[in-house]
């Protein structure tokens, strides 16, 4: 049967997709916890900043893709509009983790804080591509100091 | 001011929504929408059919025949085959019948004839009393019984207005397929290809009540029953052939033959307590062959 084969993959992508985004979640809920003391901000573009011997640009990026199940469902959501819930919890592990990656960099530099905190997010395979990558890549940028 | 570190435990981002609950809900939404869609329409088309007049049934009839005819793949015997004046005679000669019968007339526009040169059996009538026979089907009818069940089992459908109730349903499916993008879209703008309507088919209650009209006419002609089954028998009796899968329809898939089909005439015949042996009225010779001249091959 023709449809056997898209449950398959539908299958392949509900268990494997669910295991791996829960072993996903525990890193980053755990890293979150350690990288707690050092204070992030948002401001700084235009504020005055707090003195510092040291100041260093800091980027953490991440590439995230959701599986094949919750493509499909995104897909039907398409259909009928609305909240798409199942790419809710990929933009927000992606956004942690970026956040985590820039700073834990940070961290290892000896940063005391890191200020002006900006995110940027671009859409990887896009939407030429109908069964292409539906990727995202999230990007978190800010000036660490010590 | 002093920074206190304060761990986040709520997931104010993600919607604690189960995937799977998710998926069957957008699913259901779906599929409840399409179907209602359809059955709406099917309901708003058997409507509209029904009031369709005579003229303009001949006129769709007239096109849906024409775009067939017109197809490259498809040869129609020449009109002077004096096959088709037989063939004409005989379903005139049945429609007679049925004043021999209980059932009462209805009106359908005149009865057309077509041959088709086709090694496929089959019969089928299109809105517009359009009849087809395939050059298959005469070469292995072996007694005139058989082959005026055929033809009365087609004027059944056309006594119970059934090929314009196909139509009703082939124009809603096929619109909705054209608009959603799916599947084969309709040959020309707005009318189906006849051979769409005959993979179509019609439901198992057209087919039976067909069926008995056919064996009401066969008691009132002939005064039996036997015979006119016999093609059926030995259709069922040959292996299906899986080796043609062209766009024509297969007896077997227009008309789905099973043994259950034959047993329940068999019950109508004893219901009724109508004979069901008898001599077979024999066929004009060459029957299978263009203009009844002896094949060639």
């Amino acid at each position: 049967m023709e449809l056997l084969f898209p449950l398959i993959l539908m299958g392949i992508g509900f268990f494997v997709g669910r295991y791996l985004e829960a072993k996903h979640y525990a890193s980053i809920k755990d890293r979150e916890k350690k990288t707690l003391h050092i204070p992030m901000m948002n401001f700084g573009a235009k504020q005055s900043l707090p003195y510092a011997h040291d100041a260093k640009l800091f980027v953490g990026s991440v590439v995230v893709a959701n599986d094949y199940f919750k493509t499909i469902s995104a897909g039907l959501r398409n259909l009928v509009g609305g909240r798409v819930v199942v790419y809710e919890s990929l933009v927000d592990r992606g956004r942690r983790e970026a956040l985590l990656r820039m700073k834990e960099a940070a961290i290892e530099w000896g940063a005391s804080q890191v200020i002006n905190v900006r995110f940027e997010t671009s859409s990887i395979g896009g939407k030429s591509r109908d069964q292409g990558l539906s990727a995202v890549e999230i990007l978190a940028y800010g000036t660490a100091i010590r | 001011m002093k920074f206190v570190p304060k761990e986040i435990t709520e997931e104010v981002n993600v919607t604690p929504v189960h995937p799977l609950v998710n998926l069957a809900y957008l699913l259901g939404t779906v599929a409840l929408v399409g179907i209602s869609i359809y059955v709406g329409l099917g309901l708003i088309a058997g409507q509209l059919v029904k009031r369709i007049g005579p003229e303009t049934e001949e006129r769709i009839g007239a096109s849906l025949v024409s775009s067939l005819f017109d197809s490259p793949s498809i040869e129609r015997v020449d009109a002077d085959d004096r096959r088709l004046e037989y063939l004409q005679n005989l379903t005139t000669s049945l429609q007679g019948n049925l004043s021999q019968t209980e059932i009462v007339a209805v009106d359908y526009p005149p009865v057309k004839v077509s041959i088709l040169d086709m090694p496929e059996e089959n019969a089928m009538v299109t809105a517009g009393s359009y009849l087809i026979v395939t050059e298959g089907l005469l070469s292995n009818v072996e007694s005139e019984n058989e082959l005026a069940f055929v033809l009365a089992h087609e004027l059944g459908h056309l006594h119970n207005r059934d090929p314009l109730n196909a139509l009703g349903r082939s124009l809603v499916l096929l619109t909705v397929s054209g608009l959603l993008g799916l599947g084969q879209g309709p040959a020309s703008a707005l009318v189906p290809n006849a051979l769409n309507l005959a993979e179509q088919g019609h439901s198992r209650t057209q087919e039976s009540a067909a069926d008995e009209y056919a064996i009401a006419l066969m008691m009132a002609r002939y005064p039996h029953g036997g015979h006119s089954l016999d093609f059926f028998r030995r259709v069922g009796e040959k292996e299906p052939d899986l080796g043609i899968f062209s766009r024509v329809a297969e007896w077997q898939h227009t008309h789905p033959l099973t043994g259950d089909r034959i047993e329940r005439l068999e019950d109508v015949a004893q219901a009724n307590n109508w004979p069901r042996t008898g001599p077979p009225t024999p066929l004009p010779e060459h029957i299978g062959c263009q203009n009844f001249v002896p094949c060639q091959d």
